[in-house]
């Protein structure tokens, strides 16, 4: 007689799981940080998501964080609507607004990845230089070669 | 999450499939030197990536990995009598050589050159590191061979076992890099188990359970960097190594042994765990080799004359529920090795990844995903090799070490992730 945890792992009884939905969706919040890293955003933007805001606060300006189109947004909404912040960063870049954005989600305790893309080319001076501004604002650093890792982390984040 | 057909190319590993032609791209563990210990000793069955193959060592010590059924009548040469330098099928007594070719059919006239027109696809097998290791991809992509410190420094410095695991590879592979597991499941061994306890960075692990995660690519595949805080302004850090398709390297933690695994698919449901011990300045001492023999650390004890854990899915893992309400266990089951494969084997046997809901600190297994993807397109697609077959990038370590809190860990460690021979490990 197999025992339960045999029977219950096998693939027939796999059949038997649960297949309604398990998870309510959950809203990510994009920021470019920097003028390259925009462009990387916004190519992301252009596909299709459920759950996804896109933003960027590289303008550098009083009316800082905006949408794509330029329209401003209010930093506080943004955050306090959101589960997680991804702050998309390049290496060199003006990353400072990490700051302000990580002090915000930190207040509203929302959770921040900060994504770090083309480091691979990039001299380690840069790519320093950028983690030294996310890193103390993100609670999971990511540094990819491939711009469109960003995709694949959404789809995988169910965005 | 991933889609239906990503979880399909990815967990699927037979002959024609794209995730088996990569695996089929590099050198993997078969068996255990000790499985072949003379020359003309049993033949061994060997399944691996959902081909049935037998291996053996001939009279003058070589090795072969052939198809286990003979042409004639599809016998498992299992059965055959290994002797004067070839496999002898035991039902018609044809006989085969280490390279599948066949040698004799008692049958058919000497003269008539019969038994050259018949040969067993079969694959090189290499002694390294008191492994046997096989290449089963096409002849002329066959990369130089192995380099992993754990498998060229002195046999005294290192020790390897395997178990089977009831699962898919991805799953298994998946566990070993999902660093944030460690404060939950293993988190009760860390100071008990003697393949571990005493060392600093415990400390470190035990005292601040909320890591901070880095993912970086690395040439062969991640850096996967977990952040403690340390003292006076510095962070503990814990650096695991990925390398394609398969190899992870657990930061070390003291002066013990280092260790790490490699998973090879079975076939689609059942993996190889390799688990490898080694330290690559000193011969490991006969109290860590006598842990290793006891299942301590990442090892097994096993079902007498198998490779199967004692504990396993058929007594439910000897679950103590004392234990786990006493605290000697998080989950109730007792050793690094046999809670990884009872939390991942309960997933059943190939995981359904549409239903799952990732969280950002899962981002090291959604890049090895991610490059893993990458990797099969560029093969199928354009012939590329893929990373981790390059013995540069299969010359890595893992790292524990503490650095000023305004170092990146790819800076801070960049000498110590690299394999130097001679050179003591960074660990704390």
């Amino acid at each position: 007689m197999p025992s339960e945890s045999a029977r219950m792992s096998s693939a027939t009884e796999a059949r038997y799981r649960i297949q309604a939905p398990n998870s309510t969706p959950r809203s990510i919040t994009v920021i470019a940080l920097d003028a390259r890293s925009e462009a990387v955003v916004r190519r992301s933007a252009t596909r299709s998501w459920n759950h996804a805001t896109f933003l960027t606060a590289s303008a550098n300006l009083d009316g800082w964080l905006s949408d794509l189109a330029g329209r401003s947004r209010d930093l506080m909404n943004e955050v306090e609507g959101a589960d997680l912040v991804v702050m998309v960063a390049t290496p060199g870049g003006h990353a400072e607004a990490a700051s302000i954005i990580g002090q915000a989600c930190s207040l509203k305790r929302v959770m921040t990845t900060a994504l770090v893309v083309g480091a691979t080319s990039a001299p380690d001076e840069a790519v320093s230089e950028t983690l030294a501004q996310v890193r103390p604002w993100a609670l999971m650093v990511v540094i990819a070669n491939p711009v469109d890792y960003i995709d694949d982390m959404l789809a995988a984040l169910r965005a | 999450m991933l889609r239906k057909e990503q979880n399909d190319l990815l967990t699927q590993t037979g002959p024609g499939t794209p995730m088996g032609q990569m695996f089929r791209r590099y050198w993997l563990p078969a068996l255990l030197t000790d499985e072949l210990p003379e020359n003309d000793c049993p033949p061994v069955r060997v399944k691996l990536l959902s081909e049935r193959l037998l291996a053996f060592r001939d009279s003058k010590g070589r090795y072969g990995l052939i198809d286990e059924f003979c042409a004639h009548r599809g016998v498992s040469l299992w059965f055959g009598r290994n002797e004067d330098c070839g496999l002898r099928c035991s039902y018609h007594g044809w006989k085969y050589d280490v390279t599948g070719q066949c040698i004799d059919v008692p049958s058919e006239p000497e003269q008539s050159g019969f038994a050259r027109k018949i040969t067993l696809a079969s694959y090189p097998l290499i002694e390294r590191g008191g492994l046997l290791w096989t290449y089963m991809g096409p002849p002329e992509g066959q990369p130089p061979l192995p380099e992993w410190e754990f498998a060229t420094v002195p046999r005294a410095q290192t020790i390897t076992t395997k178990r089977v695991q009831d699962s898919n590879w991805l799953q298994a592979l998946e566990g070993g890099i999902d660093s944030s597991h460690v404060s939950f499941l293993h988190r009760a061994d860390l100071n008990s188990d003697p393949m571990f306890k005493g060392a600093r960075g415990n400390q470190y692990s035990l005292g601040d359970l909320r890591p901070v995660f880095e993912v970086v690519e690395s040439p062969g595949g991640l850096y996967i960097g977990a952040r403690r805080n340390a003292e006076h302004g510095h962070y503990y850090w814990r650096i695991t190594q990925w390398v394609m398709p398969s190899f992870t390297m657990i930061p070390p933690r003291g002066d013990h042994s280092v260790h790490g695994h490699f998973w090879v698919p079975i076939d689609d449901e059942h993996c190889w765990t390799w688990s490898y011990e080694y330290h690559p300045t000193r011969p490991l001492t006969d109290a860590e080799v006598a842990a290793v023999r006891a299942g301590k650390g990442i090892h097994v004890q096993y079902e007498p004359g198998t490779f199967r854990p004692l504990a396993n899915r058929d007594n439910d893992y000897l679950m103590d529920r004392a234990a786990q309400k006493a605290g000697k266990t998080f989950s109730g089951v007792a050793g690094f090795a046999v809670q990884d494969a009872s939390v991942q084997e309960s997933m059943g046997p190939i995981v359904d990844r549409t239903k799952e809901n990732l969280v950002s600190t899962d981002n090291g297994i959604i890049m090895a995903r991610h490059r893993l993807l990458h990797a099969l397109k560029a093969l199928v697609d354009q012939g590329v090799t893929p990373p981790g077959v390059d013995p540069v990038h299969q010359k890595v370590r893992s790292a524990s070490l503490i650095l000023p809190a305004d170092q990146p860990f790819k800076d801070g460690a960049r000498e110590a992730l690299i394999a130097r021979p001679e050179v003591a490990p960074a660990s704390v």
